[in-house]
């Protein structure tokens, strides 16, 4: 809301720089967004203040009530709005039915105005300043007093009316063409006011297009109501916008300024357009009108809570401004909520009127004691601790994601859908890192990164079999290049397969798992070149090189590798207690065997493993070759075996015949011939 | 040959020796000049064969005095030898020099997100004064987000959440709130925990991001207080910038926080809101079970983009998701 500073001194004699009162009232919880100077024709220097007002301070959303704000401020005395009261000049004949969710309905005809004046300077002004667009002078003149008082009215043409008002929940199947020619569909939680023939309009948000007031308007119908904010509440916005008067009704109308408001528009009214003047009519279903809230306050508690030392007196002088008519002494104080403050309602409450008229500034300031706590060990800190060391650098991308990209990378069937996506091209939740790994691959390297490792540690989403979205979280990588940064030592190396292997082994070795690899695929990895990844026999993640057919779609010649692992399947290790050492000489083989290069060295080492003892304590594969001296269909691999024994020096004869068994299970069982 | 020319012949070797030794260049004529005194048939060696000409009761004397002799040009000869190998491998060592301006073979390490390290320094603060650290699902239900934040349906507070739905079931969370929630419920008082973690909301354009970080605490103690929450802001604000900071609190508007406040800290000269804070609403409490007379709370939440952007001097919000590497290798 904005509105002109000058206007405020209708109600208030503060003689403050604009910039102080902007500074008061931001730190009493209205926050000013900003003012600008504005010489007035009329009022002399002026500003217009410009307010964000917080949702539970619908009071402050008139110029009355930041007056009255001001006034509680400054602890000075606040101007009641003052109007001359136009007399009557005929009986109603107009009744009106009002119900529990729109307990106060105030009317008032005025006929035979002359719509060809203009509205009066003063009320064009400040309109203006409140950037409110000049319609005519009666519409002009509701808007001013909503502005003033913070109260909506609204006014119908008279002649249009059929028959008696009644306020009145919506008929199904009901519909309405509002002011703004915007036909809605009312469903029977919409409240409107209707006529002996149909609703005219949406009750507190916008009155209807058949009734408005036109050029033409001979007489008018003053509206001044008091709508529940409840029924009020979502209503506009169901229909996709809103108004002054709903943004006002939905956080709550002083329930005691109807009458108030008739009057001073009357006033106006009569100034402007003449006319002869109706009684006026109060419908009012007492029962149902809100009533001042009782809430006791502890001072005690309020101390404790804000830190203070607020004496009884004080506290009673704040909420007496305030209009809650403080009672009690000692400790507990009782009061009641002004009828425009619908944010008071519990003690909680009123500890923030005391701490915010204090000044939060002022209040006391104490350093929160530290406790000692065990630090827990986060996964995904190892992880990327680990990484990190490994040379890649963490990226974080939207967990939004086009179709298209999950077609290619999806691993879920059913996807996590947005319904009201900020662009279709984020209309789904991810359900894999890698098409936002692969983005940001492909904007580097387009930025000259010809050699990249990158990491995302983040949560994906699927269906599984309830509506609930499913979420797990999980670490992927993309490696592309050099495998080194080209150092003048170095040779030259592409990144391989076993690279994007070694780099899962050292994330694991933090964790509780045994690892195996299984050449288990997925559609958009090679499929000669990837792998599963297993925890005993639990799928963990996978790795492998880009499927060539998504590389060829990139324009990509190289190879690209990902790997993933779900780290909610991980456990880190448990504490490393130490294990005794053998003190006697290991005895070491190297050999070589030539088998079908269809046996992967899994089973070669596995087989070994069988056959070479308990002492058996190292078994590293340092070569595999093929070749020339090798036939075509077999490759030679070479291990070094280490053996050493906890209880003595093993002997060398000992050794030999063991390695003649593993000799001759490798002939027996893989065909594999020991190399010279 | 007489005891006197011995001597005689003696001193003269002693002399003579000595200036050949020390006069050497080099290992081989070092021993060239060693062993013509102390060879097989050295100088010194003759000499002491020629012993036997002498009478029976000098033979001792001029004995000692040739041994003497022999150590002397023994000591002198080590003593040039040692001094020669030290030259030599002074020399040696010299000549295998290398160029050790050229680049070194350490291998570069990668690096953290500067969202992941913002919110490492933050939880470093907080973890150190007994905080823990807690996380909850992205996808929530309008209960966890809201309803149990004491924020109605239909509420205008909601308006302040330009919220994403989800087609089948739920929302994204608008705020790591939830968390707090679902801790409160789990866990009985007291508490001290932040929730770090993803947050979307509707909104994207120079300031926005429709995803962000967002770190929210919760203290939940006997005698719990604003003075505390004050204290604690101000001890973290100044921790995260390494300096003091200038900071005014004022009232502000969070439907799960009664009394609430908006944290401004002094930013070349005005004011910049960086955090939103309060004392936790009784009915927020009370949905949870949590006893209110028992206990009290205070919560508090950043964007931690907002804080990274400050701390570093960053001027584009959305350079936080390019992820270019340009940006990347900066932190």
């Amino acid at each position: 809301m904005q509105f002109s500073r000058n206007w405020l001194k209708d109600f208030l004699d503060l003689n403050i720089s604009t910039e102080d009162l902007c500074f008061q009232l931001t730190m009493a919880g209205v926050e000013v967004d900003g003012y600008d100077s504005f010489n007035s024709k009329i009022t002399g220097k002026d500003s217009i203040i410009k307010l964000d007002i917080t949702p539970n301070r619908g009071d402050c959303f008139s110029v009355y009530g930041v007056a009255r704000e001001l006034a509680v401020i400054n602890n000075l005395k606040l101007r009641r709005p003052a109007f001359k009261s136009i007399e009557s000049s005929f009986k109603e004949d107009l009744r009106i039915k009002v119900c529990k969710e729109a307990p106060i309905y105030v009317g008032r005809s005025i006929k035979n105005i002359n719509l060809k004046t203009k509205t009066l300077p003063l009320v064009a002004e400040r309109l203006a300043l409140s950037d409110q667009k000049l319609i005519d002078p009666v519409v002009d003149i509701t808007n001013y007093i909503l502005l003033e008082l913070g109260q909506p009215l609204h006014a119908f043409d008279r002649d249009k009316l059929e028959g008696n008002i009644n306020v009145r929940k919506a008929k199904k199947g009901e519909s309405l063409i509002l002011l703004d020619d915007q036909e809605i569909n009312l469903s029977p939680d919409c409240l409107v006011i209707s006529d002996e023939k149909e609703s005219i309009a949406l009750a507190g948000i916008m009155g209807g297009k058949n009734t408005c007031v036109t050029a033409n308007t001979k007489s008018i119908f003053l509206e001044s109501a008091f709508f529940k904010p409840s029924v009020i509440r979502g209503r506009a916005r169901r229909f996709g916008f809103q108004t002054d008067a709903s943004i006002r009704f939905e956080r709550g109308v002083d329930y005691e300024i109807q009458e108030l408001a008739v009057e001073k528009a009357s006033e106006i009214l009569c100034e402007t357009v003449g006319g002869e003047f109706g009684i006026i009519q109060e419908s009012k279903l007492t029962k149902e009108v809100p009533k001042a809230k009782k809430i006791s306050l502890d001072l005690d508690r309020t101390n404790k809570i804000l830190g203070t030392n607020i004496t009884s007196l004080k506290a009673k002088k704040y909420l007496k401004g305030l209009g809650m008519n403080p009672k009690g002494s000692s400790g507990k104080l009782d009061l009641t909520s002004p009828s425009w403050r619908y944010d008071i309602e519990i003690e909680a409450d009123l500890i923030e009127e005391l701490a915010r008229l204090e000044g939060y500034d002022s209040l006391p300031t104490v350093s929160l004691e530290p406790k000692l706590k065990i630090k827990s060990e986060s996964k995904e800190k190892i992880i990327s601790a680990s990484l990190v060391s490994q040379g890649f650098s963490e990226v974080i991308n939207y967990s939004f994601i086009s179709e298209d990209d999950e077609m290619v990378f999806g691993e879920s069937k059913k996807l996590v859908e947005v319904e009201n996506p900020i662009s279709q091209n984020m209309r789904y939740m991810r359900s894999s890192l890698f098409p936002g790994l692969i983005n940001t691959f492909i904007h580097n390297l387009n930025n000259g990164l010809e050699s990249q490792k990158l990491f995302e540690i983040g949560s994906i989403f699927s269906h599984k079999k309830s509506k609930k979205p499913s979420e797990r979280t999980r670490v992927s990588g993309l490696i592309y290049g050099d495998v080194s940064s080209n150092h003048w030592l170095d040779k030259p190396r592409k990144v391989n397969f076993y690279d994007a292997k070694g780099i899962i082994e050292k994330i694991l070795s933090s964790f509780d798992v045994t690892i195996n690899f299984d050449p288990k695929s997925s559609d958009f990895l090679h499929p000669g070149i990837s792998s599963t990844i297993y925890n005993g026999s639990k799928e963990i993640g996978l790795l492998g090189a880009l499927s060539p057919n998504i590389l060829g779609k990139l324009g990509l010649k190289e190879d690209v590798f990902l790997f993933s692992l779900d780290i909610e399947a991980l456990k880190i290790k448990s504490l490393q207690k130490f294990t005794k050492f053998s003190k006697f000489p290991s005895i070491q083989r190297d050999l070589a065997f030539v088998i079908d290069k269809d046996i992967t060295s899994h089973e070669l080492n596995v087989l070994i493993k069988d056959k070479g003892g308990k002492d058996l304590n190292n078994l590293h594969l340092f070569d595999v070759y093929e070749g020339k001296g090798v036939d075509d269909d077999r490759k030679s691999i070479a291990i070094s075996l280490t053996w050493q024994s906890s209880k003595g020096t093993l002997l060398d004869s000992d050794i030999d015949k063991v390695v003649e068994k593993i000799v001759n299970s490798v002939k027996k069982e893989l065909d594999g011939d020991l190399r010279n | 040959m007489d005891l006197k020319s011995l001597k005689q012949k003696i001193s003269t070797l002693k002399s003579e020796s000595s200036a050949l030794i020390n006069s050497s260049n080099d290992k081989g004529s070092l021993e060239k000049t060693y062993k013509s005194y102390l060879g097989k048939s050295g100088e010194v060696n003759l000499l002491l064969k020629s012993l036997g000409s002498l009478p029976q009761e000098k033979r001792k004397e001029a004995g000692m005095l040739l041994n003497q002799l022999k150590s002397d040009i023994d000591n002198s000869y080590k003593d040039k030898t040692s001094e020669l190998s030290k030259a030599e491998n002074e020399l040696r060592l010299g000549n295998q020099k290398i160029d050790i301006s050229l680049p070194s073979a350490s291998k570069a390490d990668g690096s953290l997100h500067p969202v992941t390290q913002t919110i490492n320094e933050i939880s470093d603060f907080f973890e150190s004064i007994g905080f823990g650290i807690e996380s909850g699902p992205e996808t929530e239900t309008d209960y966890y987000n809201f309803e149990a934040l004491n924020v109605p349906e239909d509420h205008p507070a909601k308006d302040m959440h330009d919220t994403f739905y989800l087609k089948e079931s739920g929302l994204l969370r608008t705020h790591t709130s939830p968390v707090q929630i679902r801790t409160m419920e789990n866990k009985n008082p007291p508490h001290r925990i932040i929730c770090p973690g993803k947050v979307f909301r509707k909104d994207s354009d120079l300031t926005h991001t429709p995803m962000f970080h967002q770190i929210e605490g919760l203290v939940v103690e006997e005698g719990a207080s604003f003075a505390q929450l004050k204290g604690l802001l101000n001890d973290f604000l100044e921790d995260f910038f390494g300096r003091e900071v200038e900071l005014r609190f004022r009232p502000s508007y969070f439907p799960f926080t009664e009394p609430s406040a908006e944290v401004d800290i002094k930013w070349n000269k005005s004011w910049l809101e960086v955090l939103g804070c309060g004392m936790v609403h009784p009915n927020v409490l009370e949905m949870v079970g949590v006893d209110a007379k028992k206990y009290s709370g205070f919560a508090f939440g950043l964007g931690v983009e907002r804080m990274a952007m400050l701390k570093y001097d960053i001027p584009d919000l959305r350079l936080f998701f390019e992820n270019d590497y340009r940006f990347l290798k900066q932190f």
